[in-house]
């Protein structure tokens, strides 16, 4: 054969590779991105929105998003000021260990001074705490000064959903994506100010 | 034997004549008393006349007719209005967020038993019955006393639907006329002076001067927004699928073209 | 680098025959070295069944198989997962080409008798696959469960209360119901999904195992086996790979740029690849003005509504479907090709065309007195095709077949 034509094979045979090679990609997105999350699925991830301002101090309320529970709690000025407290019970006081979004910002790693906005999932094996704000002796701890108790182990946290040491929790309650506009929650989304 | 030869050429041509034949001695068709639904050109790059139809749709219809389907925020987006002037306007219940289904606001049981027929979900209706179906039955509607509402359809008749458009349209009623007699040929026909002759013939829609809000061209042209949107309701990505098609064609083509080349260059071997 | 690819081949190829088989199939199997653009289809077959079955398992995936959730689900589809009218369009479009594909195919067969001994094998298997696509095609269109699902479904399960004596609970037994419902839906859904596909491949393998056995055949008719060189290769081929393949590259290039053009611009096909009634959810309580079955059952369909009796309609549609595996004993011809056959096959087959064309336009339009007539002997026709092939293949005179290609 021909040097001329064993060129050119070479040259059509690559051509038609890199063709149909490079139709691959576009070939395949309908069936990768038919994996992404469906409308029907964004709708139902959506954000939650709540007005939280009929809520009572010291109060808290359980809303669903995304498949689990979210709580938030107003807190007294008492029980803020007692999270003092439990201060040295804490393993990650400063939530260093956990994605915080809002870190730093207030004591009630929230950006709002008087709601705290957790994810009701005990980071244990994923049972819902419960909410016990008494300032009293408890049959888990003597010196209960309030916050969460989760029923199925016995792991324990403060007012502010931060983990005791030596529990089987091994990190703070998480805090979910949310924001303040008046006394309109959202759960979800970071909002203008994030 | 050569499919492609003549004489293969002569029996197809045969047989596509005798097709034709057929079907152009047809019986009636969708659009029933109206003749012969008129003609509709979707234009679903027109922005405005979406979002015309879309206003007209969600003021005079959705009332009764849900489009469950569809969901807001996508309709929102696909006809680039923006989300706040979209759900301050066009959103009559503040529950409704973004992401949900258009599931109308009628309950089909009550609805039922209302109009004695629930009215229809419309998000597929210009998929099942055509969009030149809904342009010529929302236009066909006249004056019969004899009907439930006091209208009837030449497109649909007997409907069930009252004439929502009414006020907007005016009063059509069905005359009779005197129209220009047609030969055989189309034309018209024409006495031994050349002049045209006229029959008085029925079953003509007119509209009664000035009791409508909108004379015929804007009412038509209403009609059209309404239907367009319908079309685009119905396949959502009917746009996209067109536009992403010349691509996908175009590089078939080439493939084809350097395959064909690829495979000449080999038949060298043996031809 | 090579040196490790090379030893990881070898050891595999020790265990398993990667190198013989592509040698025995591909590399060195010969295939006559001249053929046309009939004999490219049967490679297109093979590539719409991959599209149908990828296509088809990602629409399992959103896809609801409940009586309530079926029509809704494949809205779901079209609208809200991301490019799942694309997945949608492809598996509707793929069906209606997997079958004009097959119809050309099995034409093919037709003229240059590719069924001819010793292909008699092949042939049957390649019936089998037909009788198993139409039965494959009937169950995945009831899915979106829009009314001509519905009622098309209604007319093909009624069918079988034709039968006489276990008619009525056959029909029963089929539905699971006393009325189609989602208890059918579900089983259909199962038959679609795994059941049909899989002996369908299976059928495709044992298709292509029996074809290999004997060797593809060409337009001429000639045995390429006849003159062979000193290595016993036969003079007249050349290696399936990288010839056929090249060629049938091409194939799918066009085979491609069709799929497109329908996909894209014209998904429903006028209404003969989705029905319009399809886009309505199934009303058990409203009958659709012309139920009408998708275009490629439509001959067949003609030919049900041209006999008045359904038990009769039934035994004649079942026969035109049937009588196509006898073929290659109804052939008495001493030759395989039209090209070298008498005026007679040449006038029989041009019917036989022209009649399947005509029953399948007559099956998309709804019965009157002149086309039920039309459609009778068209059916006829259709028949004399096949029952008077012994007779006119014995009687008439053909040409000499040449030695080489």
């Amino acid at each position: 054969m021909q040097k001329k034509d064993k060129t050119r094979r070479k040259v059509l045979l690559g051509l038609t590779s890199i063709t149909g090679l490079a139709g691959l990609p576009f070939a395949a997105t309908p069936f990768i991105a038919a994996w992404n999350p469906s409308a029907k699925a964004k709708a139902q991830g959506a954000s939650v929105k709540i007005d939280v301002s009929k809520m009572q101090y010291g109060q808290q309320i359980q809303i669903a998003w995304r498949k689990q529970p979210v709580f938030v709690v107003r807190h007294t000025k008492e029980s803020l000021k007692n999270l003092e407290l439990s201060l040295s019970k804490l393993d990650d006081p400063n939530s260093d260990k956990i994605e915080e979004p809002y870190k730093n910002i207030n004591a009630t790693r929230s950006q709002s001074k008087e709601y705290t906005v957790l994810t009701g999932v005990c980071t244990h094996l994923g049972c819902s705490p419960k909410y016990y704000p008494e300032v009293e002796p408890k049959a888990w701890d003597s010196s209960w000064t309030g916050g969460f108790f989760c029923p199925c182990h016995g792991s324990m946290f403060d007012m502010v959903g931060r983990v005791f040491k030596g529990m089987p929790a091994p990190s703070n309650l998480l805090v979910p994506p949310h924001f303040f506009d008046g006394s309109i929650l959202t759960i979800g989304e970071d909002g203008g100010t994030a | 034997m050569n499919v492609l030869n003549h004489r293969g050429i002569i029996f197809f041509s045969l047989l596509l004549l005798l097709v034709s034949f057929d079907v152009f001695s047809a019986e009636g068709g969708p659009c029933k008393d109206y003749g012969e639904c008129d003609a509709f050109k979707p234009q679903l790059n027109n922005t405005e006349s979406l979002q015309r139809g879309a206003s007209v749709y969600l003021n005079y219809c959705y009332g009764c007719h849900s489009l469950q389907y569809s969901r807001w925020g996508r309709v929102a987006k696909d006809l680039k209005i923006p989300d706040e002037i979209f759900f301050q306007n066009l959103v009559f219940d503040d529950s409704i967020k973004a992401g949900d289904l258009m599931k109308g606001s009628m309950s089909k049981d009550e609805s039922a038993l209302w109009f004695g027929v629930a009215p229809p979900d419309l998000t597929l209706v210009s998929r099942y019955k055509g969009d030149d179906w809904i342009y010529s039955y929302l236009r066909a509607y006249y004056e019969d006393s004899s009907k439930q509402y006091g209208v009837n359809n030449l497109v649909y008749p007997g409907t069930a639907m009252p004439n929502v458009l009414l006020s907007l349209q005016g009063k059509q009623k069905l005359v009779c006329k005197d129209a220009p007699l047609l030969a055989s040929n189309g034309r018209e026909q024409r006495d031994d002076m050349g002049n045209t002759i006229y029959k008085n013939k029925c079953g003509f829609l007119e509209v009664e001067e000035g009791t409508g809000k909108l004379n015929k061209t804007e009412f038509d042209q209403l009609i059209y927004d309404i239907t367009n949107f319908l079309v685009y309701v119905g396949e959502p990505a009917k746009a996209e699928r067109e536009r992403i098609g010349w691509y996908v064609i175009f590089y078939f083509l080439i493939f084809t073209a350097i395959s064909a080349m690829l495979y000449r260059e080999y038949q060298k071997d043996y031809h | 680098m090579s040196q490790m690819i090379s030893s990881v081949f070898t050891w595999v190829n020790k265990r398993l025959p990667i190198a013989n088989t592509f040698e025995r199939h591909l590399s060195k199997h010969p295939v006559p070295k001249k053929v046309n653009f009939w004999y490219l289809f049967g490679a297109l077959a093979s590539v719409a069944l991959i599209i149908q079955i990828v296509s088809g398992i990602w629409l399992i995936m959103p896809y609801e198989n409940t009586e309530e959730g079926a029509f809704a689900s494949v809205e779901y589809i079209m609208r809200d997962v991301d490019y799942g009218w694309v997945i949608r369009y492809m598996h509707t479009t793929g069906a209606s080409l997997f079958f004009a594909v097959v119809y050309l195919h099995m034409f093919r067969g037709l003229l240059y008798g590719s069924y001819q001994k010793p292909k008699e094998l092949v042939w049957i298997f390649g019936c089998t696959i037909y009788l198993a696509m139409m039965a494959e095609g009937f169950l995945g269109y009831v899915l979106p469960y829009g009314q001509m699902s519905y009622w098309g479904a209604q007319v093909i399960i009624s069918l079988f209360g034709a039968i006489p004596y276990i008619g009525e609970s056959l029909e029963l037994w089929v539905r699971g119901d006393y009325y189609i419902s989602g208890i059918t839906v579900s089983r259909f859904f199962a038959l679609h999904v795994v059941a049909l596909p899989l002996v369908l491949i299976a059928l495709v393998f044992l298709h292509l195992v029996a074809l290999h056995e004997v060797g593809a055949g060409n337009p001429e008719g000639v045995d390429i086996e006849e003159h062979l060189d000193e290595d016993g290769v036969p003079l007249d081929s050349v290696p399936f790979y990288p010839y056929k393949v090249l060629n049938a590259l091409v194939g799918i290039g066009v085979f491609m740029t069709v799929f497109a053009i329908i996909m894209f611009f014209f998904p429903e096909g006028g209404g003969y690849f989705i029905e319009m009634a399809n886009f309505e959810e199934a009303n058990p309580l409203v009958t659709p003005e012309h139920i009408a079955p998708v275009w490629y059952y439509s001959p067949y369909y003609t030919m049900l509504r041209a006999v008045p009796d359904p038990l009769g309609g039934l035994i004649v549609m079942a026969s035109a479907v049937a009588i196509f595996f006898v073929v290659p004993w109804l052939d008495q011809s001493k030759v395989a090709s039209i090209r070298y056959k008498g005026i007679y096959s040449k006038i029989a087959i041009a019917l036989f065309g022209i009649s399947f064309l005509t029953l399948g336009y007559l099956g998309t339009v709804s019965v009157t007195e002149v086309r039920k007539t039309v459609s009778i002997i068209c059916t006829i026709l259709y028949f004399s095709f096949f029952l008077l092939m012994p007779i006119y293949t014995s009687l008439e005179k053909t040409k000499v077949v040449p030695t080489r290609l």
